[in-house]
Formats: structure tokens, sequence, C-alpha cells
């Protein structure tokens, strides 16, 4: 396997490491009503995504909208294994940091978040490109696409 | 960046308090060091949200359950949300059995823990009640919003289960509206002298949807009003934290950290000032549907829940008439308010009317799925921004008055 084609140094939100296929959205994201956590699809009608999986992915967006009851969706979304495997946004917001602290404590499942990237994720990564990240270091890998 | 802990939180994370306050507090510092908190905070008092089922689902079912194994208490003061069924009333409502048993499961677990079972996002109307100056480990955005605003306690907006987490150990990480100068007001909206003498009850639902789409997560300034009723305040910082993520805002000469503008800012001049008038009020009423016209299926009114102040005006405002037979007004309030309005004969008032009771719980957190609804009335901010979604139907926002003519008539006029 080659090299990585380009490497991005961000901010680890939540440590875990994941290696997979992003998917990209240029809108903010709320995972109460916007994500079926017996499905993993983006249910949210205003939303640019609507009818995407995002279950095993990492998901790029630039940042949360986020109700309270965001976990409540997020780990049922984790429990059911339809939750994305990683997150990288321009700015994690306490919610979804929260999300993958929790997952961790009461599911024993990581998933990596990264955020404050040198230039806005959905500007360099398309859907399908294929990543490696650590959520621990803020190491971002593009494999390949971009 | 490292949290500061004290010997007794230190022991809490060697396990020495249990298995369920070990976990907690490591939920807790984890969050502080993401947040930069440098210490934790010791709390009044708690609120969960993931009271109800719609939210908590099997995952938090799974959670309690493995909490109440392990032994856990709740080591403060600690109320619960609304649930997703009325307790006494679901099958009036439609709820499946098999829902409403796994909401009645959560009810068990939550028992269980110590937590009050409340069932209402105005728990700082019942047993809930904060003091100026508290820290607190609060969810619920319409109630987070409130108790910092209108009473000057100190609490982030929790996530659900993080609140447990805040409950278990008493404490959370001291970051965010718990610092004073995170508390300042950042964007300052200046109301129009003509809209601020002659301000009616429903623009205050209608200028916090404004205010909340403006402002995201910061802290918002209104100079102009000159009285609002608790009620009022309650219905605009609800609006403001659905529509943005508003959770503290400050009225100048009515809410306790904003006796003058400056205060309110912190001695800093604001980065943003925003004049609103009559059109903006408008414009923002004609996003959450009040220009719509035609049949109505549903109207909802109590929320955030209704007061007994509300129920009396209800009550009035329904004697002696009788709702539309294909229109259902269902109003919503905690089981506190209920007694009450009951031994003051609203309940009896509002029921002769046609109009049901629904206690403990929500439009938005019930399963609506079995009554089709294609048109809900409300005056709640709240509602106007939710039940798109959670109830799936057009939503048009109206004036308290209207919601209940419209109940009456079986269909909304254009205004």
């Amino acid at each position: 396997m080659s090299g990585p084609q380009r490497v991005l140094q961000g901010h680890g939100c939540a440590a875990g490491r994941f290696e997979g296929e992003v998917v990209v959205s240029r809108q903010p994201f709320g995972f109460w009503q916007g994500l079926d956590p017996q499905t993993g699809v983006v249910i949210d009608k205003r939303h640019d995504l609507c009818g995407t999986m995002i279950k095993g992915k990492i998901f790029v967006f630039p940042y949360g909208r986020g109700s309270t009851g965001t976990p409540g969706i997020f780990l049922e979304a984790v429990r059911n294994g339809c939750a994305p495997a990683a997150i990288v946004n321009v700015k994690s917001e306490p919610m979804i940091i929260m999300c993958a602290l929790l997952a961790e404590a009461f599911f024993k499942v990581s998933i990596p978040i990264v955020d404050g990237l040198e230039a806005p994720p959905q500007d360099f990564l398309r859907t399908g490109d294929r990543v490696r990240i650590d959520g621990a270091t803020g190491r971002i890998e593009v494999l390949s696409g971009g | 960046m490292a949290v500061h802990l004290t010997d007794e939180e230190k022991r809490i994370l060697d396990g020495k308090s249990g298995e369920p306050q070990r976990l907690a507090l490591h939920v807790l510092t984890k969050l502080g060091e993401a947040c930069g908190a440098e210490r934790m905070v010791e709390i009044a008092s708690a609120h969960l949200v993931a009271s109800s089922y719609q939210i908590a689902g099997e995952a938090g079912i799974d959670i309690y359950s493995q909490l109440v194994r392990q032994g856990a208490r709740v080591k403060v003061r600690t109320t619960s949300d609304p649930g997703s069924i009325d307790f006494a009333r679901w099958r009036d409502f439609r709820t499946p059995a098999d829902y409403a048993a796994r909401q009645v499961k959560i009810a068990e677990l939550l028992d269980q823990m110590g937590v009050i079972p409340t069932w209402t996002c105005t728990p700082y109307t019942t047993f809930n009640v904060p003091r100026y100056g508290d820290h607190l480990g609060w969810s619920e955005s319409s109630a987070v919003v409130f108790v910092n605003s209108v009473i000057g306690a100190r609490t982030n907006r929790l996530a659900a289960y993080v609140d447990l987490c805040a409950a278990l150990t008493g404490r959370v990480p001291c970051f965010g509206l718990h610092l004073s100068e995170n508390r300042r007001g950042q964007v300052v909206f200046q109301l129009d002298a003509d809209l601020a003498t002659d301000f009616v009850d429903h623009y205050f639902p209608a200028l916090g949807y404004l205010v909340g789409q403006t402002v995201g997560d910061q802290v918002p300034v209104i100079v102009g009003l000159r009285h609002a009723t608790f009620d009022q305040l309650k219905a605009f910082g609800a609006a403001a934290a659905a529509s943005g993520s508003v959770a503290l805002y400050h009225l100048v000469g009515i809410t306790p950290e904003a006796r003058t503008l400056e205060e309110a800012c912190g001695g800093l001049a604001p980065a943003e000032r925003i004049s609103v008038g009559r059109r903006e009020m408008a414009h923002v009423m004609e996003q959450m549907g009040a220009a719509t016209a035609g049949p109505v299926d549903v109207v909802g009114i109590g929320c955030p829940h209704a007061s007994i102040d509300q129920m009396r005006r209800y009550a009035s405002l329904l004697e002696g008439k009788h709702i539309h037979p294909d229109t259902q007004l269902w109003v919503c309030t905690n089981v506190v308010v209920e007694e009450m309005a009951r031994k003051m004969g609203y309940v009896e008032t509002i029921e002769r009317a046609g109009a049901k009771l629904l206690v403990g719980t929500c439009h938005n957190d019930c399963p609506l799925g079995a009554w089709s609804f294609r048109r809900l009335v409300t005056d709640s901010g709240k509602f106007a921004y939710y039940t798109p979604t959670t109830v799936g139907t057009q939503c048009v926002f109206a004036s308290t008055e209207a919601c209940i003519q419209a109940a009456i008539a079986g269909k909304v006029e254009r205004p």
C-alpha cells in the first residue's frame, strides 16, 4: 500500500482510530430527528444527505445542531451498530463529544472525533474518499480520492 | 488539559464510591478535558432529559438497567423530563401498548435510582426550584434557558446521560456558563419603540424564535421590553433554545443579571447590535407558519408545560364553548398543575369543552403515528420549530386565543 496522498493535522476531541470511507455534508447536522438509529440513514428532510447511509462511515459535517436529546439517538444507533464510525467537524460542540464519551463508557465503542483542521474538511474531502483518522492525535491521512 | 481533581474526586475515580460513580465521574472528567475545565464544581440539583423512551430508547434501558444493577443512586435532587406517554391516559392517545410498557420500564429504573418523577419540562415550577447563583447539572433546553436567564442559576446544556452522570456524582465540569465571563451578552437586540409599547403575548415566542435563529449559541441581550410575565419568559426562552441553541439570555431591566445594558454585557461593548421592528416580527411569524389557513386536525398548547395561570386562561377561553368534532385540542401540563387545576374547576371546564389534558408528556414526545395529523396549530415557538419533524405536520403559529378559536372552528383563518 502506498503512503497517504495528504496528511492533515487537527485537534483530537475523542480518542480512537479508524480507516474507512468518508461521507461529506456541507450543512450542520442534528442526530436528534436527523438519523434513523435503526438503519443508520439520514432522515432529516431539510438536510442535503437525506436518504444517505452514514452507518460505519467517517461522517464529515461542519458542526452539530444539538438538541440535548442527541446522545439518546446516537447511543441507540451505537447499540444497533448503525452509528458513524468516526466524525470530522470544523468545530465539534460539547454535545457531539459527549456522544463519543458515552459510547465508550457504556457500550465500549470508540468513535474518534477530530476538529480544527487547517482548512474546512468539506472543502478537500469528497464522499467516497478513503481516510485514516486518529482521534487521540488529531491526525487525518487521505489515502485515496481527493 | 487535565482537570484538577480533589482528593474525594480521586477516590471516586479509583472506584471507592462504587462503579456507577466511577463511570459517571470518568465521563464528566473527559468532558471537562475536552472543554477546557480546570476543575469540577458541586451542583445543587440535576434534571434528566433521557427520561422519555423516545429519546432513551433501548440503549437507555440498557444503560439504566446496568446502573441499577450496580446500585446507582442519585446524589443530589434530581427530577425527570416528560415521558413519552401520559401514564394515566395513554390508551386515549392511541399509544401502542408495547411502547407504553417500555416507558413504564424506564420509570421503574429511574425510581430505583431515586429520581423525583416530575415528568415535566418545567421542574422549576414543581419540586426542583434553583436559587440565584446555584450551579446545576440540567438538560432539557427550555428548562436550562429558564433557570440560567430568569433565576440566575448556572448550568450548561447537558446532554442526555451526562445529566445522569452529574446526578450520580453531584458534580459537573466547571466551564461555559458556570463561569461569569461566559455569561456576558454578545448580541444586542434593540426593539423599536412602537413595537415595544405594544408587545402582545404571542410576540414573546416569536421574538425568541427570531433571536435563536440569529445568534445560534451566543448570549443575546434584548433592550426595550418593559414587562414580561413568568410564562412569557418561559415561552421566549423555549423558542430561542429550539430555533438556536440559546442557553442564557438577558432582558435588560427584567432578568437578574441585566439590571442595565452595561451589566448584561459585563462592561464590554457587544459585538453586534440588531434592531427589531414590526417588519422583522411579521417576517419571523410567517416562517413559523402564521400565514397558513385551512382545516386543523390538532391544536397544541402548554409547551413548555402550562402553569396554573395558563390553565385559568384556557378555562376562561373555553367556558361554555365546544371544540370542533374533527379537531383535537390537547393541553400539555404536569401532574402538579393538573391536580391544582382540577381542584379549581379548570379541568372540568376544559374537558367539558371537548379538549383533552395530556399530562407528563407532549405532542413532541408521544408517538402520534396512529393519528395521521396533517396540520397543527400552536402558540409555542418550540412546537413550531419541532413538530414538522416530530409529528410530521404542517405547523401554524398563532396566539393562545387564536389557537383555541381554531379548535372551536375546526380551521384557522388567514390573520
